[in-house]
């Protein structure tokens, strides 16, 4: 099997001892890790920068766990390429900082906290390639438990994102609940979240990040997300979408509110037998794909916080990766059909709740030593 | 020859219903080629004369508008507009027209068929249309569940409110309170449009009815990533099966594919579930 370039690059000085504790989220495209280091690691590490890791500096604070000091790692792997995963994993030596099963005959037993489908999916290929269990944690509790700490723990972590304007909100700790989480991932889950361990899964849709990257891809013969993302920045979505302006000469239908703008049937246009799919550019496609979804999402999610009278929606998942497009997108949908009286904000670490909700379990389980 | 009253409703279809009056009984080619229905009408609303005749309905695609101007042309149906008495040529005349196209082809019916568009609101329209049908004619609404068509009986009296969805190339959803009381509530921008214009896109058909026809053979497991390709099962404890569609054209990601290696009629079907279920999500 074939090492990716940075394993075979290692430094082979890397103490073993320094890194500690990994959790995966196993989603239907992404495989989302988070792993811990103590502070006395402190050497450069290229194999993070090249998997475009982050890290952010962990004090916990509550006075019921013993303090950890150290960094919080975060890194991604598309599921069909599983093997980079597990390859990585072993490289960095990471299952070490699995929590060893003192109740088992064997004390080679090492298990990694891990949530999403793949969890269920993957676990006999965890055991066999690497001889790790993988102890399963619940999806929806480990988004919302991720969710919760986020919003709580760290400083500038939900924003607002409106005509071009980033700005951070002020998460007041006794006034966090009820909200919406919109979960974007292949598909979409909306959680209503009441408090630390109370939620409802309340709806989702079929229209997520996986319906953009497989329609786009199909349409574009783009490699990946990434690519097909960067396209839609030059594309032009009414070259392809109906807009009510078609419809109506130019006009708008004002006496029901929708501008000339408004689009009233995403690829309306490519109904005309006057072109092909190679008669259009692949970044126009893009761009109409993005709109289709976001929108859908953000009127989908508003109609939900609606039927549970929640003000804040809170949009988290890799779907999005902090592009202004997309966040626009969505913030104008859920301002236009709550008429202003809902929010839409986003998350920093928008992809990592899962893997952050099942890294959490750990301290739960007062494994963090 | 007998008048005839002729009303027109444009988008991506144009939409014809004129009626006849029982004096005229030829058989009409015509009628059939562009596959009319007729419904035998009489009106006993006790305020209206009494009319006995029939009312045909035709469609053309607003691409093929030329047809549907000769189609006019041939049947007359512009004499069965009412002629303007205010206006001092008596040429001028009128017919009723509704949706985008009766703004946006004012020009062209001007010109090529000397006919004035008298323009009346779209969501007006389909709620009065919508009404009529619901209290004039016998078997009109009716369930479809499990392969099963049941007609409704509905009572006159206790028809309101109800929500009208009406997917056509973009979707609006409408409360309707009572004759002329409603409220446009919602409405989506996947329709009908999208289907045929994405499946149009993927699959080279030329219309929507053999993109339509394809779908019966399609198998959308092979597009669509499920909860049990994410799970390898069921995710029970929120009560979604293996065979719930977790990400429309979820699987159209995977490298190992081209468009060319899917089947039409697989993405036909996908495309026609993904615009099903996001239609029942936004009726939240």
């Amino acid at each position: 099997m074939d090492l990716p370039a940075y394993v075979s690059n290692q430094q082979n000085s890397e103490p073993e001892s320094q890194i500690s504790h990994l959790s995966l989220d196993i989603g239907g495209s992404l495989i989302k890790l988070v792993y811990f280091s103590r502070n006395d690691h402190s050497h450069r590490d290229d194999d993070e920068q090249r998997s475009q890791n982050e890290s952010l500096c962990f004090s916990d604070n509550d006075t019921s766990q013993p303090v950890p000091e150290g960094r919080l790692h975060f890194t991604k792997f598309e599921t069909s390429k599983i093997n980079d995963c597990l390859e990585f994993i072993r490289s960095k030596k990471l299952r070490l900082g699995g929590f060893h099963d003192c109740t088992a005959p064997s004390s080679d037993k090492i298990f990694i906290k891990a949530t999403g489908g793949g969890a269920y999916k993957f676990a006999d290929l965890f055991k066999e390639r690497l001889g790790i269990s993988l102890d399963k944690e619940d999806e929806m509790d480990c988004l919302v438990t991720g969710a919760n700490f986020l919003l709580k723990a760290v400083h500038q972590e939900a924003f607002t994102y409106l005509d071009g304007q980033k700005e951070f909100v002020q998460i007041d700790h006794n006034d966090l609940y009820p909200y919406l989480l919109v979960n974007i991932g292949s598909g979409v889950s909306m959680i209503k979240v009441d408090g630390d361990g109370k939620f409802e899964r309340v709806s989702g849709t079929n229209l997520g990040g996986g319906t953009f990257w497989g329609l786009g891809r199909l349409l574009t013969k783009c490699k990946n997300f990434d690519e097909l993302l960067e396209l839609s920045h030059q594309g032009n979505n009414r070259v392809v979408d109906m807009l009510v302006g078609d419809i109506y000469g130019g006009t708008d239908y004002a006496k029901i509110g929708l501008s000339a703008t408004t689009i009233a049937s995403s690829f309306g246009k490519a109904i005309s037998d006057n072109k092909e799919l190679e008669d259009y550019r692949p970044e126009d496609f893009s761009r109409s794909l993005l709109r289709m979804i976001s929108n859908n999402i953000g009127q989908i999610s508003y109609l939900n916080a609606l039927r549970f009278g929640l003000k804040r929606i809170f949009f988290a998942g890799f779907f999005i990766r902090g592009h202004a497009y997309t966040m626009d997108t969505i913030s104008v949908a859920v301002h236009f059909w709550s008429k202003g009286e809902a929010k839409a904000m986003f998350l920093r670490h928008e992809g990592f709740l899962g893997a952050l909700g099942a890294f959490k379990s750990y301290e739960k389980q007062s494994l963090m030593a | 020859m007998s008048s005839k009253l002729l009303s027109i409703s444009i988008s991506s279809l144009i939409k014809l219903v004129y009626f006849s009056r029982y004096n005229d009984s030829r058989r009409d080619d015509d009628e059939q080629r562009s596959q009319n229905e007729s419904l035998d009408v009489s009106n006993s609303d006790t305020s209206q004369p009494v009319l006995d005749g029939r009312l045909h309905f035709a469609k053309f695609e607003t691409s093929k508008r030329n047809d549907c101007l000769d189609f006019i042309r041939s049947k007359k149906l512009w004499l069965g507009g009412f002629h303007d008495c205010t206006a001092p040529s008596s040429d001028k005349i009128f017919i009723k027209v509704t949706g985008g196209g009766a703004y946006k082809f004012a020009d062209l019916f001007k010109e090529k068929l000397g006919i004035s568009l008298d323009k009346e609101d779209e969501m007006n329209c389909l709620v009065t249309g919508a009404n009529f049908l619901l209290k004039a004619v016998h078997q009109e609404a009716f369930t479809y569940l499990d392969g099963q068509k049941e007609f409704v009986q509905i009572d006159h009296n206790d028809l309101y409110p109800y929500l009208l969805v009406n997917i056509g190339s973009g979707v609006s959803m409408i409360k309707v309170d009572g004759d002329g009381k409603f409220e446009r509530v919602s409405g989506t921008n996947l329709g009908g449009g999208t289907f045929w214009g994405l499946g149009r896109l993927l699959t080279k058909c030329k219309n929507f009815d053999e993109l339509l026809e394809l779908s019966h053979q399609g198998n959308n497991r092979v597009v669509d990533m499920l909860v049990g390709d994410i799970y390898g099962a069921d995710y029970a404890k929120i009560g979604l099966s293996a065979t719930t569609i977790a990400s429309s054209f979820g699987k159209a990601i995977s490298d190992n594919k081209e468009l060319e290696d899917f089947g039409p009629e697989d993405i036909s079907r996908t495309l026609l579930r993904m615009i099903q279920i996001i239609l029942v999500r936004s009726l939240t």
